[in-house]
């Protein structure tokens, strides 16, 4: 990718008295680039538009649609389903939260302290592909039954009197509730967290915590005061990759979950597949994406990683 | 300053082992209070686990670390008063001149820093700097963060892990008076590692080479480079030229030694090995010190000097002076510098020559080393 996107030699004409570079090897890189560019073209800006039209379209699938500018569509499809919405960006916020609370130690460990247990414990983590995301997410169904041991041992514990007095759980079931749709949402998405967090850990040098610790700072100063800020390019495209595939997911609420926890991603799969109200489910598509991507422009403006990502 | 001993290293029988690889033998060593010390060896002799130990980077196997009556052998890094250059610097990236420089005065709670950082960065003329991030300076400015980032803790004791090694070597030069200037005026005690002899030997007070976890010798420059002790040092500091030889008496003041049919007179206070008549040592002659005068004149050469005949293979022209390489019966590489002063033209290879020094240029070693220890060790480590 990068061999693709880096900088093409400028067009600016050659300096005066010098021979102009040949034509051929002035194109190639344009060349280089152009199976990339159809790709994109017709697997992602095409459907694009098409989608685009589709969402200001009205009509019924019996008598067909047509475009009529009908921009209402976004209106209606936002006050019909905001509780969905925001539901899908509190859920993918915890478990984007919960993923770096766990998958941070885990990547420290394995930049700095695996040593040759490095290589397992990767493989650990990427171990979970193998299966694919439906059946894991199944299996997560059988963990959280409500006779099964998980649920047993909570009760027992009394954490979820706790869990259901915060609203997470309900009646002593953990399946079916928000707390197993962030599980899930969590499980399904921590590798995406580690391996950016990994890779920028793994970067750091070595040295720059002996010379931390020789300039007086305790272990977790040196921790807070360089090695997390030299991390955060893992930690923002870390939470990206997190964030947004969790924000669109409909898996693990479809099937951990319950009606009280369908997020927006369940929506547009119900009105394309099931209600078949193209618009509807175009406009609510085109909505998702623009809120994240106005909350990722300033997710990175905030943390001021523009140069690192 | 006479009185206060806080700035005294002393490194009691302490030593270093990886499995079964011995690092650092156990070593004792005390680097007064306010001296430029040099650990001079190749890499791989444990002059930087040495260091390393007395930053408390490294635990040492045995043995114990003072710095002045304090024990800190146990002691981890953020706890003890000295400070260190890193090779190749290890500046913090993601914080700019200023806050590396401050780094060490924030970590002990020193609320307003600005007065001291300024004054540090003028010590070391990078005032201009301070906002800039360490990727956008030169090695040379970067190298000076890293010592002003040191320095500004008033630390007991500056440790410098090779940190001249990253630059050019006019700059390095540069730097060594640099160094030395900042050492004057600051008054605390260098600890100072590297592999470059020169550069030891311009900095340094006390120079000790070391070699495969030993210290070979010790001592200052000088006395280092004219009495070497053992051939690693003879070879390592600059060049010697060696010659085995047999005792042929050792009266009085003087040894007179057999060499190749000739007589070498060497004083029985330069030589570090037993002298006992008709045994060996080797004898050994810097090669700045030797005359070279054309075999046709050797009638004019002082009586008592130390002579050996040979025929030049080599010259080398290198402006100040002309490097001859001699082939003689005692050795077959004998290094001869000759100032330019009266060039003879007829001392071209080929010409067969005389080279005579004053007998107390000589040194004695013990003949029972490894003649060629330390040779090309320093010159391959310079490149």
């Amino acid at each position: 990718m990068t061999t693709l996107t880096e900088a093409p030699p400028p067009l600016a004409p050659a300096a005066p008295g010098r021979r102009p570079p040949r034509r051929r090897g002035r194109l190639v890189p344009y060349w280089l680039l152009l199976p990339g560019i159809l790709w994109l073209l017709l697997f992602f800006a095409l459907p694009m538009v098409y989608q685009a039209s589709t969402s200001v379209q009205t009509g019924s699938l019996e008598q067909g649609y047509k475009v009529t500018w009908h921009f209402a569509a976004y209106g209606d499809a936002l006050s019909a389903y905001w509780p969905q919405f925001l539901r899908s960006v509190v859920y993918a916020a915890v478990a984007t939260l919960l993923c770096l609370l766990l998958g941070y130690p885990l990547a420290y460990l394995i930049a700095f302290r695996a040593g040759r247990w490095r290589n397992l414990v990767m493989i650990m983590v990427i171990a979970p592909f193998f299966t694919t995301f439906l059946i894991r997410t199944l299996a997560w169904k059988t963990i959280l039954a409500d006779d099964g041991p998980v649920v047993h041992t909570l009760t027992s514990l009394h954490v979820l009197d706790l869990t259901d007095w915060l609203g997470w759980t309900a009646g002593d079931r953990v399946l079916a509730t928000p707390l197993a749709v962030v599980c899930g949402l969590t499980y399904n998405f921590l590798p995406f967290m580690i391996l950016p967090l990994y890779t920028s850990l793994e970067r750091i040098d070595g040295r720059l915590h002996e010379a931390a610790g020789d300039l007086y700072a305790k272990p977790f100063t040196t921790f807070r005061k360089v090695t997390f800020p030299l991390s955060m390019p893992g930690v923002v495209s870390g939470t990206l990759l997190t964030f947004i595939p969790a924000a669109g997911d409909y898996v693990n609420a479809e099937l951990l979950g319950s009606t009280d926890t369908r997020m927006v991603g369940n929506v547009i799969q119900a009105q394309f597949l099931r209600v078949l109200d193209y618009p509807t489910a175009a406009a609510l598509s085109f909505i998702l994406m623009a809120a994240i991507l106005l909350m990722v422009t300033f997710y990175i403006r905030k943390s001021g990683t523009e140069d690192l990502v | 300053m006479t009185t206060d001993n806080s700035g005294d290293v002393r490194l009691c029988g302490i030593s270093k082992t990886y499995g079964s690889f011995t690092a650092v033998h156990p070593l004792d060593l005390t680097v007064p209070q306010g001296s430029f010390f040099a650990l001079l060896g190749a890499s791989g002799c444990g002059k930087t686990t040495t260091l390393r130990m007395i930053a408390g980077l490294e635990e040492p196997t045995t043995g114990t670390v003072l710095l002045g009556d304090q024990e800190v052998t146990h002691l981890p890094p953020y706890k003890r008063p000295v400070n260190t250059v890193f090779q190749s610097y290890a500046l913090f990236p993601h914080l700019d001149v200023f806050e590396n420089v401050a780094f060490g005065l924030r970590r002990r709670g020193i609320k307003s820093v600005r007065k001291q950082v300024e004054e540090m960065l003028e010590l070391v003329q990078l005032g201009e700097q301070a906002r800039k991030k360490p990727h956008q300076l030169s090695g040379g400015q970067q190298q000076r963060v890293a010592v002003a980032r040191a320095l500004i803790n008033h630390p007991k004791v500056l440790l410098l892990d090779e940190p001249l090694g990253a630059l050019d070597l006019k700059l390095r030069r540069q730097m060594q008076l640099e160094l030395k200037r900042i050492q004057t005026e600051v008054g605390i005690t260098f600890v100072h590692v590297t592999h470059d002899q020169e550069e030891a030997m311009t900095m340094a007070d006390t120079v000790a080479v070391m070699n495969a976890g030993r210290v070979e010798q010790l001592g200052s420059p000088t006395d280092l480079y004219e009495n070497p002790r053992t051939t690693f040092v003879a070879n390592f500091l600059g060049t010697s030229n060696l010659i085995e030889a047999e005792i042929d008496s050792a009266a009085g003041g003087d040894i007179v030694l057999k060499a190749g049919g000739g007589k070498l007179v060497l004083p029985r206070a330069r030589c570090s090995a037993p002298a006992t008549t008709g045994g060996k040592v080797l004898v050994g002659v810097r090669p700045e010190k030797i005359s070279l005068t054309h075999a046709d004149e050797a009638g004019g050469i002082p009586e008592g000097r130390n002579r050996i005949t040979g025929r030049i293979v080599d010259s080398s022209f290198i402006g100040v002076s002309t490097q001859y390489v001699v082939d003689s019966p005692v050795c077959p590489r004998f290094e001869v510098y000759a100032q330019n002063i009266d060039r003879d033209p007829r001392l071209v290879p080929g010409a067969e020559v005389v080279l005579h020094w004053n007998p107390a240029h000589t040194f004695g070693l013990d003949a029972a080393q490894d003649i060629d220890a330390g040779v090309g060790t320093a010159e391959e480590e310079g490149a």
